[in-house]
Order: C-alpha cells, then sequence, then structure tokens
C-alpha cells in the first residue's frame, strides 16, 4: 500500500489492540485499553524495535510519532518513565508506549525512526536530563544559555535557583541567586477535610464524605 | 583563487525582529544568499508553564492555557477541561457543549484572521492587516460579552462554560456572520491573485504528506499536503460529530496552499458557526456537579452547604483520580494535545503540553534549506508561528 | 505648544488644549507674529517636549500575549498614529520601548542590548502584569520578576493583558509625564 494514500480506514479500537498483540506479543510488557487509550509497556532496550514495528507494520501504520515526553517519579527505582504518543493516521488510533528509566541510564534515540522526535528529545534532555544517544544535535533547547539543573525533575524549586538584574556598574545582565519578597504559598490539603477525594460518583460513598458533612453541619 | 576556503556567512535573525512572529532566533548558515543552514534558537519566552502547572490546583493551571498559543485562547482551555473531564468521567450539558463549539470557531476565524494577516505584512502586504483587525475586534469583543475578557478569557471550565450566554449576543453573532463572506471575498482579492503574494509564496516550503507526518506536523500545514485529516473529523469532541462542515485541504504543500486552507477554513467555520447558533438548545451550561464547578451565586446565599462547597473548590480544588491521558483537540494551528499524569491528589502530577507550533518550528530547519533568506520569513509566516505554545 | 510666554503656565503644562476657541486663539496668535515679524519666539524646552510628545515613535518589540494587544493598538480601531505614534522596528529609530509579555531571563540580556541601542532621550513603558512584576508567572524559574529589574520603567500598564484602549491610556500618560520634565537644565 502505498504510504502517502490518504484513504483512512476505520478500525475499532480493539481490533487494533489484537493487531498489536499480534505482531508484538513478545516485545511488549504489557497491552491494553485504559481510558479508552491504548497503552503499551515495554522495556527501554525494546522501544526502537517497538517503534519500528509499530510505524511499518501491516495494518498498523503509525506514521506519526505526536509528542515524545517523561515523567519524573523520584521515589521510584526507576525514576523516569519515558512516553511516546503514537497516532495511525490510516486507522484512525492512537497508541501510547511507556517505558520505564533509570537515572543515568543512556536511551537510544527515536531520531532515525521518526524525524518529529528531534526536539521532543531534545526537551527532555534539558528539562529531566535523560541523555539519548544517537541524537544528531542534543543540546539544550528551551532553558537559558548556561542555564544549571534539569527545571522539570521534582527535585527543582519551581523558583529555580538564580535570577536576573541588570548591572549598573558592570553594565550587563548579572544572574545571582534568587531573593523572594514572598515565598510561593503551598497548602496542604491532604488535612482531615478529605472531602473530595476520589471520583464524583464514588465520592458519597466513602467515610470521608460523612466526616465532612459533620463538620460543616456543626 | 580556486583552494581559498569559504566559510559559510552565519546570520543571526532576531530575536527582535518583526517578521520573526515574537522572539524568535534564528542562527542562518548561508551561501550567499542561500540558506544551507536554520537553527532556531527558541526558549526566549519559556515560562516554565508546565512547572508552574505542577504547582496549581487543576482549576488554577486553567488560565495557563490561555497565554500558551494567545492568538485562540480557547480552543487550549477546551483540551484542559476536555482532558479534565476524561479523567473524572463527567458529563457536559448540551449547551455548554454547543457554546464551546461556538467559541472554538470564534477562536478559529480569530487566528486566522491574525495569522493570514500577518503573513501578508510578511511578504509585504499591508492593509490587510489593517481590514483583518477590526474583524478581530469584532470578534474580541464576543469574547468579552460572554466571559468579561478580551483576550484571556478562562471561559471553558471543566464541566462546561463559565457563565451562560448573554442576552443578545448569539444574534450579533449571526448578523457578523452573514456580513463576514464579504470581508473573506475582499482579502481574497487583495492576496489570493496577487503576483507579488504569489511569487513569494507558491512553490516555497513545500512539504508532502509523508514528510509532513514524519515531522509532526498538524493541522493546516498537513492539510495543505493533501491529506484531510481533522480531529473534529476524525476523533470528534463535544457536539463537533453533529456538525455538517467540510475539510479543505491543498494540493501542493507549499506556503501558498498553506493559506488558502486557512481562507477555507474561515468559511467553514462560519458554517459551524450558523449551525452551532440554530441548534443550540436551552438548558444548564454547567455540570451540576458542585464538587468540581462552583454553584450559583443566589445558591451560595441561601444555602451553608453551597458556600461550603464554593469555599472547597475555590481553595483546595478537586482531586483527580491516579491515571493518564492524553486529549487532543484541532487548535488552529493543528493539534493540541495535552498529556495529564494524575496522581489522586489536587494537582496534577505531569502536565505535557504538545503545541503543534512546537513541531512547525523544529521544521523550519528542513523547510528552509536551500532556499532564499527571504523566504524564510514566508515559510515561517505561513506555518503561523506563535511563540507562547512553542516555548510553553 | 509654547508660544512666546504670553498664554497660562499651568494650562500649557497640563495638556494639549482642544479644538475649541481657546485652541483657535493660540493658534492666531502663531500665525499672525509668523505674518508680522517672520518668526516666532518659543521657549526651547516646551518646543523640544511638544516635539518628543507628538512623535512618540515605540519599537515594535513584542515578547508574549501583550504584543497582540499592542498589535490592536495600533491596528485600525485604536488607530495609534493619531497620536504621531508609529512603530519603528529598529530601536535606533524609536522613543519608546513598549515591553509586550512576559520577560525570561534568556530574553533579559536580549532586551537590555535593544535598550542600550535606542537614542536618548528613550522612555520604557511595561505593558502587563508579567512585565510589570511578573504576574501569574512570577515563582517560575525562568522569568524576570519584573522589567524593572532589567530597564528603567516609566509607566506601568497593568492588566493581563491590558486592553488596547488602556496601553492607549499609558502612553498619553506617558506624554504627560514628558511633558512636565524640564528639557534644557539650568
Amino acid at each position: 500500500m502505498d504510504a502517502t494514500d490518504s484513504r483512512q480506514m476505520e478500525q475499532s479500537q480493539a481490533g487494533f489492540l489484537k493487531v498489536i498483540e499480534a505482531s508484538l506479543s513478545d516485545l511488549v510488557l504489557a497491552a491494553d485499553i485504559h481510558n479508552r487509550e491504548i497503552v503499551l509497556r515495554a522495556e527501554l532496550a525494546k522501544v526502537a524495535e517497538i517503534l519500528l514495528a509499530l510505524r511499518d507494520g501491516q495494518a498498523l501504520e503509525c506514521r506519526q510519532l505526536t509528542d515524545v515526553t517523561a515523567v519524573d517519579w523520584p521515589e521510584r527505582p526507576a525514576r523516569f518513565d519515558l512516553v511516546w504518543q503514537l497516532l495511525s493516521v490510516r486507522y484512525n488510533q492512537r497508541v501510547r508506549l511507556i517505558a520505564e528509566v533509570e537515572e543515568g541510564e543512556i536511551v537510544p534515540s527515536s531520531v532515525p525512526i521518526f524525524a518529529s522526535a528531534n526536539w521532543a528529545e531534545r526537551e527532555i534532555w534539558d528539562m529531566f536530563g535523560i541523555f539519548f544517544s544517537g541524537h544528531p544535535d542534543l543540546r539544550r533547547l528551551l532553558t537559558d544559555y548556561g542555564f544549571e539543573g534539569h527545571p522539570l525533575r521534582k527535585d527543582f524549586p519551581l523558583t529555580g535557583h538564580v535570577e536576573v538584574r541588570y548591572d549598573d556598574t558592570q553594565r550587563r545582565v548579572i544572574y545571582q541567586p534568587v531573593q523572594l519578597v514572598q515565598e510561593y504559598r503551598d497548602f496542604d490539603f491532604l488535612s482531615p477535610w478529605e472531602g473530595m477525594l476520589g471520583e464524583p460518583d464514588s465520592a458519597a460513598d466513602q467515610p470521608a464524605e460523612a466526616e465532612d458533612g459533620e463538620t460543616a453541619n456543626g | 583563487m580556486g583552494d581559498m576556503q569559504i566559510r559559510p556567512l552565519t546570520l543571526n535573525f532576531g530575536p527582535q525582529h518583526p517578521a520573526a512572529h515574537g522572539v524568535l532566533r534564528l542562527v542562518l548558515e548561508m551561501d550567499g544568499e542561500v540558506i544551507e543552514r536554520a537553527d532556531p534558537h527558541i526558549g526566549l519566552l519559556h515560562r516554565g508553564t508546565e512547572k508552574l502547572i505542577e504547582n496549581k490546583t487543576y482549576l488554577q493551571a486553567l488560565p495557563y492555557f490561555d497565554r500558551l498559543d494567545y492568538v485562540s485562547p480557547m480552543n487550549q482551555e477546551h483540551a484542559w477541561a476536555l482532558a479534565i473531564e476524561k479523567a473524572l468521567h463527567i458529563e457536559v450539558p448540551e449547551r455548554g457543549q454547543y457554546i464551546r463549539v461556538l467559541y472554538c470557531e470564534i477562536g478559529r476565524v480569530l487566528n486566522h484572521l491574525l495569522n493570514l494577516t500577518t503573513f501578508a505584512i510578511d511578504v509585504g502586504a499591508i492593509t490587510p492587516l489593517l481590514w483583518g483587525f477590526e474583524e478581530r475586534e469584532t470578534l474580541m469583543e464576543f469574547y468579552e460579552r460572554a466571559s468579561g475578557a478580551r483576550l484571556h478569557a478562562a471561559y471553558f471550565r471543566p464541566g462546561g462554560v463559565h457563565q451562560d450566554l448573554p442576552d443578545g449576543l448569539v444574534e450579533d453573532i449571526l448578523a457578523w456572520a452573514d456580513k463576514f463572506p464579504d470581508f473573506i471575498a475582499d482579502l481574497e482579492t487583495l492576496l489570493t491573485e496577487n503576483r507579488i503574494f504569489k511569487q513569494r509564496t507558491v512553490d516555497i516550503g513545500v512539504l508532502d504528506t509523508e514528510e509532513a507526518l514524519g515531522l509532526g506536523m498538524t493541522g493546516v500545514v498537513l492539510r495543505a499536503t493533501g491529506l484531510p485529516w481533522d480531529l473534529r473529523k476524525s476523533q470528534p469532541y463535544d457536539v463537533y460529530e453533529k456538525m455538517d462542515f467540510d475539510v479543505p485541504v491543498g494540493k501542493t504543500g507549499d506556503c501558498y496552499a498553506r493559506y488558502l486552507v486557512r481562507i477555507e477554513e474561515m468559511r467553514q467555520s462560519l458554517r459551524i458557526i450558523r449551525q452551532a447558533i440554530e441548534e443550540m438548545p436551552d438548558g444548564p451550561v454547567l455540570a451540576q456537579n458542585h464538587k468540581i464547578t462552583p454553584p450559583r451565586r443566589a445558591e451560595m446565599k441561601q444555602s451553608m452547604e453551597a458556600l461550603i462547597q464554593h469555599f472547597k473548590l475555590y481553595t483546595e480544588g478537586f482531586h483527580v483520580p491516579a491515571g493518564d491521558s492524553y486529549t487532543a483537540v484541532e487548535a488552529p494551528k493543528g493539534e493540541f494535545g495535552v498529556y495529564l499524569v494524575a496522581d489522586g491528589t489536587n494537582k496534577p502530577w505531569r502536565c505535557r503540553l504538545r503545541g503543534p507550533g512546537y513541531y512547525f518550528m523544529a521544521a523550519v530547519d528542513y523547510m528552509s534549506r536551500g532556499h532564499m533568506l527571504a523566504d524564510s520569513v514566508a515559510i515561517i509566516g505561513s506555518l503561523d508561528i506563535v511563540f507562547g505554545e512553542i516555548d510553553r | 505648544m509654547g508660544v512666546s510666554d504670553t498664554r497660562n503656565e499651568a494650562a500649557l503644562n497640563a495638556a494639549p488644549l482642544p479644538p475649541g476657541a481657546d485652541q483657535d486663539m493660540i493658534l492666531r496668535a502663531v500665525s499672525d507674529e509668523i505674518t508680522n515679524r517672520g518668526f516666532v519666539i518659543a521657549s526651547a524646552d516646551k518646543l523640544f517636549n511638544w516635539a518628543r510628545t507628538g512623535s512618540l515613535w515605540p519599537m515594535t518589540f513584542g515578547l508574549a500575549c501583550c504584543a497582540v494587544e499592542m498589535i490592536h493598538s495600533a491596528a485600525s480601531r485604536y488607530d495609534m498614529d493619531r497620536y504621531g505614534m508609529l512603530f519603528r522596528p529598529s530601536p535606533r529609530q524609536s522613543d519608546v520601548m513598549i515591553v509586550a509579555g512576559t520577560l525570561t531571563n534568556k530574553m533579559a540580556p536580549a532586551l537590555r542590548r535593544v535598550y542600550d541601542q535606542m537614542p536618548e532621550p528613550r522612555w520604557v513603558l511595561s505593558m502587563g502584569s508579567c512585565a510589570n512584576g511578573g504576574g501569574y508567572y512570577h515563582y517560575s524559574y525562568a522569568v524576570v520578576r519584573g522589567c524593572d529589574r532589567i530597564v528603567p520603567v516609566d509607566v506601568y500598564v497593568p492588566g493581563c493583558p491590558p486592553t488596547a484602549e488602556a496601553l492607549i491610556y499609558g502612553l498619553l500618560q506617558l506624554q504627560k509625564k514628558i511633558r512636565r520634565t524640564a528639557t534644557i537644565q539650568r
């Protein structure tokens, strides 16, 4: 089939998942539909192979890598989740691929497979400090020139470490440690007032709800 | 002379340049006047939105979405509202959905008006801007009448829209929609067959469908290559399913095709606007679940419970069950996606914002190679670059 | 315009006279003087201030959302040209810099450089809450908490974003401020 053929074919999500399971069963750790979205989990070493299979596979044709991003879970042994969002225009299906990455682990770049991964990976390097091997041009992308640290890691403070100011004597913009007039106000809401935990429909059944009601009446 | 080493000329374009559409810094390696390599330096408007969202409650994070692509604010809010609704499994009342669709399409016209007219300025025509911005003023008045703000509306909320439309607004929108086709026709007389405009745009920055998909292009840029891919049709959300409209596609995939697609999309948006107004039912505009949406002001004066709910909603906010989801909408520029990871608390654990312009900008290098310096301006103009969503 | 010193000082400092009998009188006095004597006498600093307020050329320097409102204020409905304000793309030709939008750490040196390139006298108008003090992005690691840390600011316009009307009001306030300053030190 010609790849530029714009015909779109309808394929149910369950059917699409079956195709994925059939062709990738030995590569992925888990494949299921969660919240009406197809989610695959895999080991990092298999990711390149899976991406290639998803792109070129018969009846898959995920031609577009919509996005690559990472999620930081500092208390987990493998600290990061790398997340690839793929889109099959032909079958009108989205697939999400998640792989765990340890801190300091080197990830093979997916730029040779999808050109759109280029900046996404640069951003992940910038924001999370995950290194990609084989990336054509892995520089920082969004943060300041000479920036230190990886801002989207959970241990990076929201206000950062440095701020800028123009210095009249040196006649240039200088960096200095952050001084805030007022700290960022962050309240702990995980208090006895746990009235709003859980989903709205099931919330009424929770004991915390009754407690909330009592407090309200009193 | 033959063995003389010729180093390419490096040209710094921006960050303060009127044709850079904001704060783009483009480092160009030139061979004479031909671009050999373009290295966009972005991040000059990087405000740390994703980090800030992690530190705010779900409702407090909503106005950040206005400020991403500040040319069509409500379309971004829509993605955030849909993402939360998906995670919480709440239904939006029918009227709320219609109002959202109506305002998304107004946002699309707003966006295309700004893009087409500033694009025209970039290639040398100033009149379209002066005409187009009068129409934008009219549309921003509609924004203001519904939400109170001309630009950053914070109008779409999880569960619907913040308030119902005031009396007389839909009639005025209809009256505007009757006149607007004449304006599009006028705009076309200035540009469509304009010899200079065509010389600057035809066969500049050509992409074919396969390249466009590989580079992560969505929206108008992808459709201009000939692929009728529109999330409003293929993965409809809210009441787009009931709307009758066509998806315009280009044939050539160059700057001129992108211009033509945008012009036609404005006409299609008008069709949707008319349908949305005609079919709009009566009823509530916001889900009546006061754990997610605020109670009415009048109710709060009477009921202690409503007062407490209001207080809790605006201090603690609501908790979203743990899990991740990817929600995408067809923003005027292309696919705007939100990858939301919730951990069960009142703040998002991670919120990835996938802006269409980010991938457009990444492709500038690929698209401008081998073109003249002046063509890079046309390419940037036709890609519809807005830095709010690229740098975030 | 400061013609001789026949007019009331306070009235001249306050605001340009609106069209009407008073304005006509001044204009007639000026044209009479020119036809009778062939020249006109005015105090130099008032003349300078008149020239400066009448041609405040802002620089096209949009940073973020506020830039949209800035374009709107220059476009057809609000039309800043009425006040002699034309956007100039080059800092060398402009008198006033409108900092329209969030100023980030990465952009700060570039902003300062552009400011340094502007010829004296120059003014800065900070537009919107991000430029005024960081605003919604105050606590971000990447944002300058107020553009007055980088350049001296003359007028702050509040709002997120300020409407085009608010921006024009701010520019009129700037004109007022310029009119109050004595150009020639005595």
